[in-house]
């Protein structure tokens, strides 16, 4: 399987400003310290061995959709946040080349940033394209047609010319779709999420958890979740906040923490752990530094058990599984 | 296998409370029983809690919530400190930020 991501912030897409960029250039001419490179190879190669990724790179500010490939060659995508624009014209460019024209949609929810990018999702034009849309929420279809509507929209859910299917699943079911063995968890967000995993068919898992708030005084239901995470060999999950913010401030906000995921990872026998949905104030410094802190507080933590393998998303990020 | 103990002491008029070993998925619930009684305990006698983390290896989220649990069960009767944590221990503080939410002190005398 390939994880692929196109959108990883929470909330609210984000840019950088002119300033965080000049900041990143600053940054990087004072490590060359001089140095002169003969071409833009030169100095990208450099670049690459000598700056942390919040320099040289970019978390990005796409909102919530990632894509797995591994199943029949249809599409697999959870979430329809900004970044399913990106991930459209890409499709295209892939349809150029033989791809299917199948898509398969898994919602986590409905709220805005995760449905965001659908009115911008041009294989939705497409008269040859099919596209099935998985959710846990039977008001997926409504909420996807109110985003088209004209006072939110130009072009009405009825212009679309592909062939829309939706399909409202029960959690702890376990269905096949796109060749994938598919089955989800309801999760504690306002008006509900799903968490969803999938497996293909050489036993490969990939958990999809965004949005989901694991309670203080219902540490029982992490149960629950340790099992649906089960041997995951890479698990997606919802890491917004700090665990002091969860419990405070931002408690019954409906997100999880780094420390949580790392827990719930590490006792259901996960392999990876991917920090995603990040909270769209961070600068790419913040995220950065929640990322080395989230692989050290795995090492405190570890004891004699294996160690689990923290990766921060971002956008663009492929990940083999 | 994760190992767990408590003990709880009196000390100029403050209750100190001393887990010892891991607090994680295995213990978590022993920790909460013996850290809420223990809460209780300082609210009837109208004692500080001091909760000593010198013996403690480390302590995973579940342990930190526990903390947060004896917290809102102390509300504000019973003051909670955390003293004399490793420098592991005072690490994981720092990361889940609870250090922002505890007052926590180098030793068990520091606890006013």
């Amino acid at each position: 399987m390939r994880v692929r991501f196109w959108g990883t912030r929470g909330s609210l897409p984000v840019a950088q400003q002119a300033g965080a960029i000049q900041a990143k250039i600053a940054k990087a001419l004072v490590a060359a310290s001089g140095r002169a490179f003969a071409d833009e190879a030169q100095a990208t190669a450099f670049a690459a061995a000598n700056l942390d990724f919040a320099t040289f790179g970019a978390y990005g500010g796409a909102t919530s959709c990632v894509e797995i490939e591994g199943g029949d060659g249809a599409f697999v995508i959870c979430d329809m946040g900004s970044g399913l624009r990106e991930f459209g014209l890409d499709a295209f460019r892939r349809i150029g080349l033989g791809h299917s024209r199948d898509y398969h949609f898994f919602l986590s929810h409905l709220h805005w940033d995760h449905i965001m990018g659908f009115p911008f999702f041009g294989p939705a034009f497409d008269g040859g394209a099919t596209i099935t849309i998985h959710s846990g929420h039977p008001d997926a279809e409504t909420a996807l047609r109110r985003q088209q509507d004209e006072i939110s929209f130009p072009v009405p859910f009825d212009w679309l010319r592909a062939k829309f299917t939706f399909v409202t699943h029960t959690p702890g079911e376990t269905f096949q779709a796109a060749g994938l063995t598919v089955s989800l968890a309801t999760q504690h967000h306002s008006h509900d999420s799903y968490g969803w995993r999938f497996e293909d068919a050489a036993g490969k898992t990939v958990i999809y958890s965004t949005d989901s708030e694991h309670k203080l005084d219902n540490m029982e239901s992490e149960k629950a979740f340790e099992t649906f995470f089960r041997g995951a060999d890479l698990a997606i999950c919802d890491t917004m906040y700090s665990l002091g913010d969860t419990v405070s401030l931002k408690q019954d906000w409906g997100h999880s923490s780094n420390v949580v995921a790392v827990d719930l990872c590490r006792a259901a026998g996960a392999r990876r752990l991917a920090l995603f949905h990040h909270e769209p104030a961070y600068a790419d410094e913040d995220i950065q530094r929640m990322h080395a802190e989230t692989i050290r507080y795995e090492e405190l933590v570890r004891a004699d058990r294996p160690p689990l393998e923290v990766i921060c998303a971002y956008d663009g990020l492929e990940v083999e599984v | 296998m994760s190992e767990f103990d408590w003990q709880l002491r009196e000390a100029g008029g403050r209750l100190v409370g001393e887990p010892r070993g891991r607090v994680d998925e295995a213990t978590w619930e022993r920790f909460s029983e013996t850290l809420v009684a223990a809460v209780r305990q300082a609210a009837a006698t109208g004692a500080e809690l001091v909760v000593d983390l010198s013996g403690l290896d480390y302590m995973s989220s579940r342990g930190l919530r526990v903390l947060t649990i004896a917290k809102r069960e102390a509300g504000e009767a019973v003051p909670i400190s955390l003293a004399a944590p490793n420098p592991q221990m005072r690490e994981i503080l720092q990361i889940s930020r609870y250090d922002k939410l505890f007052t926590v002190v180098d030793s068990v005398d520091a606890a006013s």
